[in-house]
């Protein structure tokens, strides 16, 4: 069987010759040559596609600066001192950051002082301390582990500090919920932890955190379903 | 070692300015895919910050040998920018409000899918060599055939053929790495934070 020439392809994948008799009836029985074909003419299309999206200028300072400032939030200890055992192991200490002085609190500066592994950690600038307004220590519930844990803080910038440890393995991911404990069926996702021990979610600008005050952390499946999986693994109250 | 290649393994190292220079490089894509999925200028912009912080926090899981700091950003974009949708999805259902989405990737032509694909091969035609390029730009944008390209360019039309037929390779290779379809880079930050 004679297949066809790759030129030939080119040339076909780019409308520029149409097939002839011999050549459609090749096609019809090889599927290698019109696999080839269907490959080569989808690249032909998204090239022609690319013309308004080959020079892309970068996003806006502002996004950057957030990226600076989320980066600093989760690289650099914060209050208790046994973090500090936690956070080199996220920042190795290769990569110091040189677009930025390193500033550290005194606080900061006194726990590094003990940790022997310091100097990774004045790793980004970190902007001023947002205060904690709720916080809400997570219990396992009988689905999950004994030993699983959280605990969450809602900083005054909105965002919420999600800590975890010892949540079983699951095929999906880990979501975080707000429940309104006097209507269950009522509740907002924050958004999904799977892997990390500690992640930073943004709570939506509005939510009632006396309403809903309940934190829930659901093993969710890759279903497609957004709804609560009805399998909660921990849970936990806010208070101020 | 081309200019991606060191850039990835300067990324997967740690070295903060590496993190900049992706960011400059291609914050932009990053930002125009969130755009398209979302259609919605502040969430397009939550979803590049979140995407550079969790490929830079996730960077030890990078693969350079499997893919393109691109594809890896892009990827991970995708991921969240559908997310959201989903999420927004749900909160609507859940407080009960009937609304309709504001109309983010409507027509088949515009998955999120297809958005990344674009991007991956509008950044390997930037990198292809120049003349390769050249008359790869004049067949893809100007729709010229062979032998118009030939005379455009001065080029004789076997010199067309290789270039349009290698260019077409290269384009495709790339896609093939770091596109859509390419599965799953590693088990890493694609679903982190």
């Amino acid at each position: 069987m004679q297949h066809l020439d790759p030129d030939r392809l080119v040339l076909l994948a780019l409308s520029e010759d149409a097939a002839d008799p011999g050549e459609s009836a090749h096609l019809a029985d090889c599927a290698g040559c019109r696999d080839e074909l269907r490959a080569l003419h989808h690249v032909a299309e998204l090239g022609a596609e690319a013309a308004d999206v080959r020079s892309l200028p970068p996003p806006p300072e502002h996004v950057w600066a957030g990226i600076q400032a989320d980066l600093a939030r989760l690289t650099t200890p914060v209050q208790e001192p046994e973090r500090t055992v936690v956070v080199p192991m996220r920042t190795p200490a290769r990569g110091r950051p040189r677009w930025l002085a390193p500033v550290l609190s005194a606080a900061a500066a006194a726990v590094l002082a003990v940790a022997g592994t310091a100097v990774a950690l004045g790793a980004f600038d970190r902007p001023p301390a947002a205060d904690v307004t709720a916080r809400a220590t997570l219990a396992p519930l009988p689905t999950a582990p004994a030993a699983a844990r959280g605990s969450v803080e809602v900083l005054s910038d909105g965002e919420m500090v999600v800590d975890v440890s010892d949540l079983p393995l699951t095929t999906g991911f880990h979501e975080v919920w707000l429940i309104d404990p006097d209507d269950t069926s009522k509740m907002v996702s924050l958004g999904n932890l799977s892997g990390r021990a500690e992640v930073v979610l943004p709570v939506p600008p509005g939510t009632d955190l006396n309403r809903y005050r309940l934190v829930d952390v659901s093993d969710e499946a890759h279903d497609g379903d957004a709804a609560h999986s009805g399998k909660s693994l921990l849970r936990g109250t806010l208070t101020s | 070692m081309s200019p991606g290649d060191e850039l990835a393994e300067r990324f997967r190292d740690g070295d903060d300015r590496a993190l900049r220079t992706a960011y400059e490089q291609y914050g932009g894509a990053v930002l125009a895919l969130a755009v398209r999925v979302l259609g919605n200028r502040a969430d397009a912009e939550d979803v590049t910050q979140a995407t550079f912080v969790a490929a830079w926090m996730g960077r030890e899981t990078f693969d350079p040998g499997r893919g393109s700091v691109l594809g890896w950003l892009l990827g991970i974009a995708r991921r969240k920018a559908v997310d959201r949708i989903r999420s927004t999805v749900r909160d609507e259902r859940i407080s009960d409000t009937v609304r309709s989405l504001p109309p983010p990737a409507t027509t088949p032509e515009e998955t999120p899918e297809r958005v990344v694909d674009r991007l991956v091969v509008a950044d390997a035609l930037n990198r292809l060599p120049g003349e390769q390029r050249r008359t790869l730009e004049l067949a893809f944008f100007d729709d010229l055939t062979h032998p118009q390209i030939a005379a455009v360019t001065g080029l004789p039309l076997g010199t067309v053929k290789s270039h349009i037929r290698r260019g077409m390779a290269s384009l495709r290779r790339r896609w093939e790495v770091d596109g859509a379809a390419s599965g799953p880079r590693s088990a890493g930050p694609s679903r982190a934070l």
